[in-house]
């Protein structure tokens, strides 16, 4: 089968356009990226400025960490490896574990209640005790309060590693990182089309070293 | 997208880490072997090789993002790992901004116009 030498240039020449495209994606979102970082690590240094030299260290790390971030890969047809970060913060499906518990105070029923004097309570006491026979203790439930549910990992802050009042700039610091992860996962899939597209110029050039050279054949 | 997705590893110097954990990748798994390694003055280069191999290892983890500089200490176990899964990242670090030309994914990329590429 006989390729056309012009043809496999075409399509080197149309490879290497891409390559360039790809290089220069790549340098601008580096250069987003590490600006993203530098700015990261001076809100922290204010951070530890403003809280102290050893409140934002690795001593502040939580014993237990549940991730909110994950990436999603996947590869594409032409080899080519996608990663796509994803927070999994305050997803509909983690509202449970994300929002804060309201505890319910005060009664459970609604309306006004009646003081009474203390001569008529003791006297309804008597009559409801009379009426009524005896609560097991598992039904007489103090009111006001919630049972604790068996805990699946909780998706806490990582910022309240670091107290419950943090200053603004760890919050910017945190705001800054996590765009820089976003930005990773794209800068990752960007690399591995650089290195598969760069695979398949080197083919393509073998290709055409073999048409040159023995052109007969082909 | 089903499924719950793979987890971002660092190695970096503490600041690096802290931020990183504080946008939310921190993970202790069951064995509680942590998916980040904050490298010190006193940490050696065979522990940081270990954790990286491990990392590579882990087939829960999709991006390793790594200091520069720290990569250039394990550079030839970065240069040996080829596929993409998982990706690894160089970062700069605050003694040691990004150098493109160190950076093993560019290297290999300037490679393709190198006088090999042509025989």
């Amino acid at each position: 089968m006989g390729l056309d030498p012009k043809q496999v240039s075409l399509r080197l020449d149309q490879q290497l356009l891409r390559f360039m495209d790809q290089l220069e994606a790549l340098e601008e979102k580096r250069e987003r990226l590490n600006s993203l970082i530098e700015q990261g690590w001076f809100s922290i240094s204010k951070a530890r400025y403003s809280m102290g030299n050893k409140q934002v260290s690795a001593l502040q790390y939580a014993s237990e960490m549940e991730p909110l971030v994950h990436v999603h890969t996947r590869i594409l047809d032409n080899g080519v490896a996608e990663f796509q970060a994803e927070s999994t913060e305050c997803k509909t499906g983690n509202v449970k574990n994300c929002s804060v518990a309201v505890e319910s105070i005060g009664p459970n029923e609604e309306g006004l209640r009646r003081r009474i004097n203390m001569k008529q309570k003791s006297i309804q006491e008597e009559n409801v005790a009379q009426k009524e026979p005896k609560k097991s203790t598992a039904e007489r439930e103090p009111q006001g309060t919630t049972k604790a549910e068996p805990s699946e990992p909780q998706h806490q802050d990582p910022l309240k590693w670091f107290g419950i009042l943090v200053p603004q700039n760890l919050k910017q610091a945190q705001g800054a990182f996590k765009e820089v992860i976003t930005l990773s996962a794209e800068i990752a899939t960007l690399q591995n089309a650089i290195l598969a597209t760069r695979t398949e110029m080197q083919t393509h050039m073998k290709e055409k070293q073999k048409i040159l050279i023995d052109p007969i054949n082909d | 997208m089903a499924g719950r997705g793979k987890l971002i590893a660092v190695i970096g110097d503490e600041d690096t880490c802290t931020g990183f954990l504080l946008g939310g990748i921190g993970e202790l798994n069951k064995n509680r072997k942590p998916n980040f390694l904050v490298v010190e003055k006193d940490t050696s280069i065979t522990e940081i090789e270990e954790t990286f191999k491990s990392f590579l290892a882990r087939n829960d983890i999709g991006i390793i993002l790594i200091n520069q500089f720290i990569a250039e200490m394990i550079r030839h176990a970065i240069d040996a790992h080829m596929q993409s899964i998982p990706a690894v990242l160089e970062i700069p670090s605050k003694e040691h901004p990004y150098d493109a030309s160190k950076d093993s994914i560019l290297r290999r990329a300037k490679g393709m116009f190198s006088a090999e590429d042509f025989r």
